[in-house]
This record gives structure tokens, sequence and C-alpha cells, in this order.
């Protein structure tokens, strides 16, 4: 089922927030989001002097009783937005079991904010990727579109290695208006291949989220003893003492977080440190407006 | 210095180092392996805590080997020698054996080989093993050497005279079996003692490991003892009768022999010829010979026993250099009245033709040295008879037997009593079998005419001399028997059958004679054997009723408690107290000479003797000293030992301690 993946109850506890563009989008229908384009919103914009073409209605007459001349009020025009979900579903993401799995954490953090994406108006196109590939269900809205979009979520199956400028790339042909993206990934690949990802985006002036799952395990590095470890992507084996090598391990994980906040605010990116343990609602809700 | 093992074979335990190196190398090569995601990252680390962790798994490897190792050695008992010169001054295994037999309270015997112990244990050369154990020993477990004087010095302050007469061969065979395991090339039993005769079975007595020092100081140490107490009951009278033996190639003259018993003090003075021995008889009358001495009423005679003014006596001579066999005790009971039954199968008006004229000859000699009480009785009146007042029952060609007389013998049997059955023309196999199987020690087959010798067996219950002389019976008819499993031939018959049968049943014996006790079937009865095999059957030890009061050092004693009492007390003459559990009710601690007593719930029961073995006595010397180890010393070099396994079992314990250090401050 693909209601299976959505956090009914998370979904509901945040149907209050909504999540806007911080910039100015061109969105085609009413929506939360400020328009490029003025338009007939109650909120007031500013005055301009009538031009032959504006609309006679949007003369503020009273302006004109004052000054004998006319002026246009123009008003914030609030459009809806297109986002694109991008989870991927590298080998790695298989880490875990059952909901503490980190792909099925980003499914299950995709599909909730998908589902509160359509309820605000809001057109979702999600998709996957690993290793070069993207698969990708356009964006459309309405609620009833997130059907569709559970089961593009439900059906993830973890291969191949993570890879983004590439996928990111094919979604940029894809969403061409404006749109923001959101990446679900554990970022476990170069950091030059994510520094060039998010320099797409920021080029293509996409607002990005980018949460970044993590399992506990890959946080806390609670092994005990002597270990050998199979790389989930490279297949590539290392014997070593967990006891010995945690204190080590732990500060890696967290430079390379760090570095990886750093970059991310270095394009303009939002960075939203998700680990499986942490309850989906906890990363939503640092991206929306309280 | 040298370095050596005394059990290298244990050195095979070295390879268990390999145990922690295997152990190591799974742990690093074969551990669990975990899919993970973030594998770029723990490279990364492992450079970090590879050196850190690597100096850990080193160290702790070292540590775990170097236990191994350090058991491996404390196990391996590494040593260091040096070289010695061999012989007296040498390093070697050494026992000392003591002789604190009784003999050897003869004046200061006793404390001179004490004295010459403690000189041999202080001479004992550096690096050797001894021990020092006494030659009566009391139970004491297996003899070991040890390398500590100290140890020996308190083996040697722990030996007591005793009064005992021993075995001396046994014991110095077990002190050398002891040695066998001991280091050294040396092995040699040094034994302090008064060389007496006695005690010695095989006189050679030349061993190359032993070295025997004479302590006795005289050539011919001369004693005098009380050699034997018995009493005999008259109607109203008790006749005590005192032996005195002179064991000294000089006449003893006036000798002052003492008889006391129920407050009365008979003296004698005796004469004693050189070897020889004097009896002496001392009737006390009165009216302490009180109830009916028929044997019949023994057993219902109370435990405290009913004779009237005294129970016990002693004699005693003056005290000579060996003091402790100069005086002798006697407790008055029951079972010194032996009484002996002979059941006559075939009775004649001339009691010359009766079956059992022989055998009651032959009882009754015995019994004026024994004082045993013979009763001879027809088949007939055997039949009716009971015989929970006999020691020993013979039954001469008996021919008719009940099933109340075939129990009336088991029970007599089971209670301790002796039953030995002479056949004859009379016995009809096929009864015996069928009535006194559970008796007999053989089935019998069916009579066998023809003209065998016995063949002479060496038998405990016979002196060496009637051995010797059993070939001179003829034996002419025979009835064929088969022995039951369990049963012991004692003597056997040319062609194999049995002439003599013994079979232990309950606390007695029941022996058959496969022929008459006459002279019909046999010359047995009148030839020199007959007398001795009789007495033998008399001194059977089965053949003791419960009344037994009197007996010698070192006896085990059956005590008689009264029914439902759980534990009785026996009191020694000195006044130790051994508490003696009634199921078993078997005294084993007869190690002082004296009157002992039992007592059950705080009440005097009954008492008894016990007197000191009179051979030991006999202050004879080995004519020959046995020859000394000294020629067998082999020249050369011997290695003289020093331990240093216990500082490896420090060692492996300090690192084992080390090893969880290391652990947990790396963990």
């Amino acid at each position: 089922m693909a209601n299976g993946i959505l956090d009914i109850e998370t979904a509901s506890r945040l149907r209050r927030f909504y999540f806007r563009s911080p910039s100015r989008v061109r969105g085609r229908k009413a929506g939360i989001h400020k328009s490029l384009y003025k338009g007939i919103s109650p909120d007031f914009l500013e005055y301009k002097e009538y031009n032959r073409g504006d609309e006679l209605r949007q003369v503020d007459w009273r302006l004109y009783g004052r000054h004998d001349r006319l002026y246009v009020k123009k008003f914030e025009d609030e459009v809806n937005l297109a986002w694109c979900i991008l989870v991927d579903s590298s080998a790695s993401m298989s880490y875990g079991e059952g909901g503490s799995q980190k792909l099925r954490y980003a499914a299950t953090l995709s599909a909730t904010l998908a589902y509160l994406l359509l309820r605000q108006g809001d057109s979702v196109g999600a998709g996957s990727f690993s290793g070069n590939g993207l698969s990708l269900i356009p964006p459309r809205a309405g609620n009833s579109y997130i059907t569709p979009l559970l089961d593009k979520l439900e059906s993830l199956k973890p291969s191949g290695r993570t890879a983004l400028a590439e996928p990111l790339l094919k979604a940029l042909e894809v969403f061409k208006q404006d749109a923001s993206f959101v990446i679900v990934s554990d970022l476990l690949t170069d950091e030059s291949e994510i520094e060039k990802a998010l320099q797409l985006l920021k080029a293509a002036k996409k607002e990005t989220v980018i949460f970044h799952v993590l399992h506990e395990d890959e946080i806390d590095f609670g092994f005990r003893g002597p270990l050998e470890f199979l790389d989930m992507e490279s297949d590539e084996k290392v014997i070593v003492d967990a006891d010995a090598i945690r204190d080590g391990y732990r500060k890696r994980i967290r430079e390379f977080t760090e570095r990886l906040k750093s970059l991310c605010h270095e394009y303009e990116s939002r960075y939203v440190l998700s680990p499986t343990s942490r309850p989906v609602e906890e990363p939503l809700i640092e991206i929306a407006d309280k | 210095m040298n370095f050596s093992f005394l059990n290298p074979l244990f050195l095979i335990g070295i390879a268990a180092v390999a145990l922690p190196v295997i152990a190591h190398l799974i742990s690093r090569k074969s551990g669990v392996v975990k899919k993970f995601p973030a594998v770029r990252f723990l490279i990364a680390s492992r450079g970090d805590a590879s050196a850190r962790s690597r100096l850990r798994d080193l160290l702790l490897l070292l540590l775990r080997a170097l236990v191994i190792v350090f058991l491996v050695l404390v196990f391996a008992k590494p040593a260091l020698f040096s070289f010695a010169p061999a012989g007296s001054g040498g390093p070697k295994a050494l026992a000392i054996i003591v002789d604190n037999s009784f003999s050897m309270g003869y004046g200061d015997n006793f404390e001179r080989a004490r004295e010459k112990a403690s000189e041999l244990i202080e001479t004992l050369p550096d690096g050797s093993f001894g021990m020092v154990a006494p030659l009566v020993a009391r139970g004491e477990g297996r003899l070991s050497p040890s390398s500590g004087k100290e140890a020996l010095r308190e083996g040697l302050s722990g030996i007591r005279i005793s009064s005992t007469y021993t075995d001396n061969e046994k014991r110095l065979e077990e002190a050398f079996s002891s040695l066998k395991d001991a280091p050294g090339q040396t092995k040699e039993v040094v034994f302090i003692t008064d060389l007496q005769k006695n005690g010695w079975q095989n006189e050679k007595a030349d061993r190359d490991w032993l070295d025997i020092i004479d302590v006795s100081g005289e050539a011919a140490p001369a004693n005098h003892a009380v050699t034997g107490i018995d009493a005999s009951y008259g109607k109203d009278a008790v006749t005590l009768g005192l032996s005195v033996s002179n064991f000294s190639d000089k006449p003893e003259e006036q000798i002052l022999a003492t008889m006391s018993a129920g407050g009365e003090e008979l003296s004698a003075y005796l004469d004693i010829p050189p070897g020889g021995t004097v009896l002496n008889e001392f009737t006390i009358p009165g009216e302490y010979i009180s109830g009916d001495k028929s044997p019949g009423d023994a057993q219902d005679r109370p435990f405290d026993n009913d004779r009237g003014a005294f129970k016990e006596g002693s004699a005693g001579i003056p005290r000579d250099r060996l003091a402790v066999d100069d005086t002798r005790y006697i407790v008055l009971s029951d079972g010194d009245d032996f009484n002996v039954l002979i059941v006559d199968g075939d009775p004649r008006e001339d009691a010359r033709l009766s079956e059992t004229y022989y055998l009651a000859r032959a009882a009754e000699t015995i019994s004026e040295i024994t004082g045993a009480h013979i009763t001879v009785k027809d088949n007939e009146s055997f039949l009716g008879e009971k015989l929970s007042g006999y020691d020993l029952v013979f039954l001469a060609n008996v021919g008719d037997v009940t099933e109340g007389s075939a129990k009336e013998l088991r029970e007599f049997a089971d209670r301790g009593g002796t039953a030995v059955i002479f056949l004859g023309e009379r016995v009809r196999a096929s009864s015996y079998n069928a009535l006194l199987k559970d008796l007999l020690p053989a089935e019998l087959i069916a009579e066998e005419e023809r003209e065998v010798k016995i063949v002479p067996l060496p038998q405990p219950i016979f002196p060496k001399e009637v051995g010797e002389r059993l070939s001179q019976v003829g034996v002419r008819k025979h009835i064929k028997a088969v022995p039951y499993p369990g049963a012991e031939v004692l003597l056997g018959l040319e062609g194999g059958d049995p002439f003599m049968i013994k079979k232990s049943l309950g606390k007695g014996s029941v022996f058959l004679i496969t022929s008459t006790a006459d002279t019909s079937w046999n010359n047995f009865s009148i030839t020199t054997v007959f007398l001795p095999v009789v007495k033998g059957f008399l001194d059977t030890p089965g053949s003791a009723n419960e009344g037994r009061r009197n007996f010698t050092v070192g006896d085990t004693i059956a005590i008689d408690a009264p029914a439902g009492a759980d534990r009785v007390e026996v009191i020694s003459p000195s006044g130790k107290r051994y508490v003696i559990d009634t199921g078993s009710a078997i005294f084993e601690k007869a190690y002082e000479h004296g009157i002992y007593t039992v007592r059950e719930s705080g009440k005097d029961l009954y008492k008894f003797s016990v007197n000191v073995d009179p051979r030991e006595s006999n202050l004879v010397k080995l004519e020959t000293a046995p020859e000394g180890p000294d020629a067998e010393i082999t020249p050369g070099l011997v290695k003289i030992y020093r331990d240093i396994w216990r500082y490896f079992l420090w060692g492996a314990v300090m690192l084992f301690i080390s090893e969880a250090a290391a652990r947990a401050v790396f963990s």
C-alpha cells in the first residue's frame, strides 16, 4: 500500500504549517508563494502611475481625488510553486532495519512533505536517483496526485552508487520553470560531487533543501570489538577494532556534516541533518513557516 | 648453576602458546562481516587508531603468551642444579624409618634412635629429598618424600613408641617404593632399629638400598616378660594362669610374680631357665563365680558381667629395662569359656571305636592349654541342641540333619561360630546338599575310593611345620565335592579333589573335610598334623564368640553393643574416648595396652583388655646385620636440584593481572 510510507499522524500535526519559497516565483496558479507578478492579492505592494493598458479597476481613485493623477495600486500576487523531491536510492540508503532504514525514512519524509505540499496547493514531482540515473514523475497539483507520488516513493529499490550532479542536470531539464528542489540523501559521495550539484542548483536559481539522512550507527558508531566492514556501494572491506576507532570516526563524520552545512550555506541551500532516529516531523518543521 | 626440568614432558604444553596467536589472527581475519555505508570514514579513522590498536594487540598477545609459557613451566618444574660428588656426601633420596615397636622401649633405645634420625636429617646434603616415618604407623597416609628439612623434623617429632608388633620388611619396602619418584640417583632407606630378630620374615634382609643402624647397644639384651594370662573357671573359684618368659641366655631366679584381681593380690616366686617360660596358676576362691556355668546360659547374662566382686585383673613382674611387657591384663568374661561341641554321628560303646575318639582326644589336649570346654553329643542329642553357647562345633559322620538343626548351624555360623564338618559313610550327599546348602562350602557328589595323599598347600591357618608334614596323611576314601563359588580349598588330594574347604559365613566359618574324623577312611587323625590342625580350628578368628574380652594391641575388635544403641563409647586406659557407631561396631584404635571400658549413655557396659604381643618381648637380635648401601653408591657426580617453579607460578599470576589491567586501560 502506498499509504505505508505516509506518516498520516505527522502530516496531520503539520497541517497548520506551510512550506513557502523564500523568493518570488513564476507560478501559474494562485497559491501561497509570492509571485514575481503583481496581482490581486489583498497585500498592497506599491503605487505606480497609470499607463495605457492598466486595468481601470486597479486605479486608486482616492489618491486621484487628492492628487489629480492616476495611480494604479499594485498588490502581491500569490502563486503556487512546483516542488521537485529527489530521493537518493543508492545502495548505501538500504542501511538500517525497518523504519530506521535510511531509504524508508527518506521515503516517509518525502511522502509526508509531498502530501503537505499538495494540500497547500503546490504541484509536486518526485523521483529517485542512484548512479547517474534519474527516475522522475512530473510535478502536478491536486490532492489526488498524492497516490502516484506515494506509489513512486514506495517502489524505490536501493542500488548503485550515490551521484548527484548528473541526475540533477536531468531533473533541471524537467523543472525549467520556477521550482524548489528537495534532495533527500545520505550524501555519501565525493564532496566535489555534492558541491557541483549545489552549484548547478544555484545557477538554475532553484531553491534547494537538502535533507541529510544518516542512520544512528553512522553517527554514533556503537559497534564493539574487532569487525570487518564491507562498504555497501564500493564493496571495499576494512577490518577495524570498533572500540579503537570510534572516537576518530565520530570526529570525521562530524566534520563531514559541518562541511556539508557550510557548502549548503555557501550555495544558498538549506541543510537539514535528518538522522533516522529523529521523527520526520522535526526536519520538516525546520523548513516550514512557523 | 645449570637449568633443567623435573617434568620435561610438560614442555609439550608450550605449543599452547599458539592459541592466543591463533585467537588473535582469527579475531582479526574472520570477525563478523558488517555491511556499512560510511566505510570511507572508517578507513580514514583507522590510521589514527591502528598504531595504538597494534600496540595494544601486541602487548595483550605477549602477555597472554607469557601466561601460558609460565604455566607450562610451572608444571614442567624447572630447577636449577649443580653437580656434587655422589655418595654419602652427595644429595640423595633418603627414607628414615624409626623402629617404634615396643621392643624399642628397652632402655633408651628409642631416644637414641630419635637422636640418630635427627643427626641424619641435619647432615642430609642440600638438594636431597627425604622423609621420616615410624615403623609402626597408625593409619598414616602414603609416604611421600619432601625436600625441606623442617618437614623431616616435624615427621620425627611426631613419632611415638607404640605397643605393637610389626612386619619390618613390608614397611621398609613401602618406604623404598615411595622414593621411586623422588629425584636423584641415590635412593636409600635407613632403618634405625634395635635389630630385633622378630619382625624379620627373611633373616637375610640384605637389600642394596637398605642401611640399618643398630641402636640397641647390647649384643644380647636380656628381657623377661609376662607373656600370657588366662582364666579357667571352677565351681567356686577362678584359676588365673600366668606365663612368665625369660628371653635371655641366663636363668632368672626368684622372680616375683604378682596377680591382682578382685581386690586380692597373690604372689609367687618363679625360677625361669634361659629362654624358658614358666606357668604359674593362682586360684582365687569366692562367690564371684555366680550363675550357672552351662554354655546355654551365657547369652542370657547381662552386659555388665555379673560374676561378682571382680571383672578384671592384672599380673606383673618386677620392671626390667623393657617395662611395657612386665604387666599383662585380663578381663573375665563369657568369651573366655571357649565351648566346643563334638557331634559323634557314629558313637560306639567302645569309645576308641567311636567316630570322634581322636577328635575328642585332640580337643581335650588343646583345652588343657586354652581352657576350652569340650562337650560330646550323639547325633540324636545334637538335633535338639541349641548352639548359642558354643564357639566351635565339629560334626563327625553325622547322618541325621534336620531343617531345625541346619537352621541352628546356620545361625551359629552367622554369629561368628566355626563349624567343622567331617564326612563318613552315614552322610547322604543328597540330604546334606539339600539341608545344608547354605552352610556347606561345596556340593557333595559321591563317595570315591582310591588311595591318595594330601597335596601340601601353604595354608595361613596352619603353622609352617604342619604344612610340611601334611604329606603323611593318606586318604583311602572320600566324598568328591565341588566347591561353591567363594569357597576356598585349603587342602587338596592327589587327583585334584578337595580335602578341606573353607567358607566364610556371616561372622563365622565353615570347614568341610571330605573324609572321616576317625581312621576308617584315612589316617589323618593319627598323624602328627591332626592336633595342630584341630588347634587351628580353635584359633580361627571367627570362632571367637561375642563375649571375647581379651585382645592384643593392634587387633580389630568387634564391640558388643546392646540392641537399640546407636553408638557406644570406648575409653582407652589413658582416658582417650572413641565413639563407635553400632552399625559397624568395630574398634580399630587398640594402640594402648591395658583395660578398656565400653560405655553407652554414661553406663559402663563391659571392659576388655588389650595386651602387647609377646613375640615382641623376645629381644634376640638378627645374627647377621644386613649390609648397608655404602658399597652400592654409584661413583661420579650427582645433581643438586633447587626448585624454581614457584617463581614462575607467581610470574604467571602477575602476568594474568597485568593482562587484565592492560585490557582495562585500552578499552
